[in-house]
Order: C-alpha cells, then structure tokens, then sequence
C-alpha cells in the first residue's frame, strides 16, 4: 500500500455542557488505522475505558500490520479487530471488576482499518461509520441503541424519536461483560471517499443533512471539515462531548505486489522466458 | 423517578409513581388509576414503559384524548404533559427533567430484540441502512438569515440565500471559500487555493472573518456582496 494514500483529520472536544470529555480517538494514516470510542462510568471512568479502548484496539492492529509486512501472511484485518476488541473488552472489564473505582465502566467503539482497497468496519454501542462518496452521505453502522429498536420494532415512528428521552441508551457497550459481539463489514474503498467516524455528539445534535453537506463542501480541507462538524455539533446545543475521525481515500491502495499490474507483468516474465 | 397526578379542580385525587409496570387508565375499578367521569371509558388508556420512555396510548385506536390540549392517540409522555380526562387532570411529572444533563449520560440497557436473535457473527456485508432516526431534540438555537449577490464574475447580479450550515464558492481545485452560519452570525473562511479569499480588499488568511452587511468577498474570480438580513 502506498504510504499516503489517506489523509485523515480528527478532533474531539467536551462540549458545552459536560465537565470531562470520556471520547478517545486515535488514528494511524500511514497504516490505514482508525479508531474511537466513547466511555461512561462514573467519577471519569468512562475517560479510562474509551481510553484503554482505542490503545488496546490500535496496539493490536498494528502488531497485526506489522506482522503482515514482515512476513506477507495473509493480512485478515476483520479477525485483527475482532481479537483486538476482544482484548480490549477483557481488559476493561477486569480492571472494572478489580477495581472499585472502575466499577460499570464500558465504552462504545468505533473502528476501520483500509487495506487492499477495502476498508474494514467493526462497531459496539452508538457510536457511528459514514462514508461519503459522490457528495451522498451513508451511515454504515447501526447503532446499538433502545431508541433504535425501538423505531425498527415499531414500538415509536421515526418522526416521535426526537420526543424519546432513550437516546442515550445503549443495548451494547465494551466492558460490561466477559465477552462483546462487535458488528462488522467490509465495504469496497475508492479513490475520493470519505469516511467518518463519530461519537453521538455529533449525530444527535447535528442532521445528517448537514453532516453530509459539510464532508461534501469541505473534503478539500480535512480539517476545516473536521472543525465546522464540531462547531455545528456546538451551535446545536453540544450536550454531549463531540468527536469526529475523517478519513479521505486520495489513491487506491492495493497490496504490494497483488495488484493486477503486478501479476499481469510477472506472468508476461513466465510466458517470454528471461 | 417519574410519576402520575391525577387532580380534579385542583385537588389531587390520586398518584401513582411509574416504575417497570403499566399502568391502566380508566373508569373501570380495576385500572391501577381510576377516573370517575362519564366520558372515559372502562379501560380507556395504557402506559407502558420503555427505557426511560412513557408511552401513552388508547386502548381504543378511534379515540383521541386532548394532552395539552392537542387531540392525540399515543404520545412519549414528556415532562409536565396534561392529558385531559373529562372532569380530571393528569399530569406527567418527571422528577430527572430538572436534571436534564444526568439524564443525557450514556448508560447501557437491554435491547429490545432478545440476544440469542442478535447476529453474534459479522454481520452481513452490507451495511447500510435506509431507517432515518432524526437527529435529537429541536434545537433552541436561533440561526441569522443572510444571502450574498455576484458583484463581479460570471453569475453577475444573482443571488444566493445562506440557509444551510455552510455554502462554498469560488472554483473547485484553484481557489475555494466557505461561508458558515452560526448563531451570532456568518463567516467566510478560506478552503483551498493558492491565494486567501479577501474581504473588501483585505486577504483573511486562514482564520475566520465575520462578515458585516456590505462586506465584498473575493474568491477566485467573483466579488460576493453580503447581506445580513436578520
């Protein structure tokens, strides 16, 4: 893969409400890496578990990156979340268990890791994947939420949900047991995507409307996209703490040496003889 | 904590905290609140709960039943509704709602499917959902109003309204502008391109500038006069 085939922009802010912000975010453009979570826990232990959330997760896809490099096994960036969120689970959840302190703690998680142009999404809780591509935004995740539930059951409309006061209840979070099921996927990525990643901050106080307008208007500036996706997130109230991963796809990124020219070319070197 | 009061004339008749149950709403005796009004029906209305959500809702899907004075068949009930039944009153009180920023930490709860139906194993390939859940609460912001008319360039004379969160102009790939909305009003700031958008001549570098009415911005080969209308 190239080494600057994403360009990536991210900031997190606490908002303008809450005293501590309890999202972490953490991203490695040269080896397509992104990630975010979004903690809860009382006396700041949600800040520990988002925290040891994107660390553990990050840690873990990169010692499998480094791997595939190193030796050019057959990179499987879906097992590598699933073990790194595993670990990263079993961690929270056993400083929660022997530590008073951190007791209930857990975290929602967002991840993509672009390899071989694809990318590799995994989720846990409300925490949310967007991609834009051709100026339309589409969510990829779906959200680990009551109120979700609630709307795909029937139980409220759509249109009532602004009413719900479930908003911030999550169905399924790191941490709060020995063993978490992440979503996962794996979407084809193409040169001009532009993918988000986010915490509920911003969704519940910013449309998708405009999310979509500010990526589309704006991709030619990461971080001034970066920024107005937080300010609006504030403008609209910013009740919760706010925080946004972009990532642009500026060329495709295929495996080293398995791209079709490679093969073509090391086929026509058979067929012709030295 | 969360509770009904039901009063006639002002008096309280009867209340009733909403904790995991439903709570049955009518004339008959066996409702866990009963009215004793001609116009309510045996069982006339069901509270059921949902998270932190009540959920009002007739047992006859004809009827309607006034909250707050609108006619409605089934509500989230939210703090201090009135629901009008005949000679009583009751209200909805929500004892959290003056905490509303507690209420808003992220806790995790069941989910309404059962676990063992929920898909342990990726999930199918595509991801994508059409179900749009609107973003939150309306927001008690107040945005300005604004357009900005071409004083220069090739859409001389148009103009444009600044409704949306942000609007670019100038050319994609040379020189690029951004004008954003915000509450205490707008701001041009500088997107792409090898020189800085200017203001009545001024280049602004790459920090926002808030515009004032008869502010001329210049961007790639336009002039934009703006106009705060509100």
């Amino acid at each position: 893969m190239p080494y600057d085939f994403l360009e990536v922009a991210l900031l997190t802010d606490v908002g303008n409400v809450r005293q501590y912000n309890e999202d972490s975010i953490i991203a490695d453009p040269g080896l397509g890496i992104l990630a975010l979570a979004d903690g809860m826990g009382g006396h700041r232990a949600g800040e520990v578990a988002s925290r040891m959330a994107t660390e553990t997760l990050v840690a873990g896809l990169r010692a499998a990156a480094e791997r595939f490099r190193a030796n050019g096994h057959q990179h499987a960036p879906l097992l590598a979340i699933t073990e790194s969120i595993n670990r990263a689970n079993r961690a929270i959840f056993e400083a929660g268990r022997l530590d008073s302190r951190y007791r209930g703690m857990g975290t929602t998680m967002a991840a993509a890791v672009f390899h071989d142009n694809r990318v590799a999404l995994a989720h846990v809780g409300d925490s949310r994947i967007y991609r834009v591509r051709d100026g339309k935004l589409a969510l990829l995740t779906r959200d680990d939420s009551l109120l979700r539930d609630q709307v795909e059951l029937g139980v409220i409309s759509a249109a009532e949900a602004s009413q719900s006061h479930n908003r911030s209840l999550v169905t399924r979070a790191l941490g709060i047991e020995d063993r978490v099921a992440a979503h996962l996927a794996d979407e084809a990525a193409v040169p001009g995507d532009v993918y988000l990643l986010c915490s509920d901050g911003l969704n519940d106080c910013v449309e998708d409307a405009d999310i979509e307008l500010i990526v589309s208007a704006l991709a030619a500036n990461l971080p001034l996209a970066a920024t107005h996706l937080v300010q609006a997130a504030k403008d609209n109230g910013g009740y919760d703490n706010v925080s946004v991963i972009l990532a642009k796809v500026k060329a495709s990124f295929p495996v080293s040496g398995a791209g079709w020219l490679t093969r073509f070319r090391a086929w026509l070197a058979r067929v012709l003889g030295p | 904590m969360a509770k009904l009061v039901l009063s006639s004339g002002g008096a309280v008749v009867d209340q009733c905290f909403l904790d995991d149950g439903r709570v049955t709403i009518g004339r008959g005796a066996g409702n866990r609140i009963v009215v004793d009004d001609p116009s309510v029906a045996d069982m006339f209305a069901v509270i059921s709960v949902v998270g932190h959500d009540y959920i009002l809702e007739l047992v006859d899907a004809r009827q309607s039943v006034a909250v707050n004075g609108t006619p409605t068949k089934r509500r989230i009930l939210q703090h201090n509704d009135v629901v009008e039944l005949g000679a009583f009153h009751l209200r909805y009180v929500d004892t959290k709602a003056s905490s509303e920023i507690d209420l808003e930490r992220t806790m995790i709860i069941s989910g309404l499917a059962l676990d063992p139906d929920r898909p342990i194993v990726p999930d199918a390939g595509d991801a994508t959902q059409d179900l749009h859940i609107p973003s939150n609460r309306e927001t008690k912001t107040r945005f300005p109003s604004g357009r900005v008319r071409w004083v220069r360039g090739p859409r001389y004379g148009e103009t444009k309204l600044l409704d949306r969160v942000v609007a670019t102009f100038g050319t994609p790939g040379k020189a690029v502008a951004v004008v954003t909305r915000r509450p205490k009003g707008y701001y041009v700031t500088y997107v792409e391109g090898d020189a800085f958008p200017r203001v009545n001549g001024d280049s602004i570098g790459r920090e926002p500038r808030h515009l004032h009415t008869g502010d001329v911005i210049s961007v790639a080969d336009e002039d934009l006069e703006f106009e705060l209308m509100t």
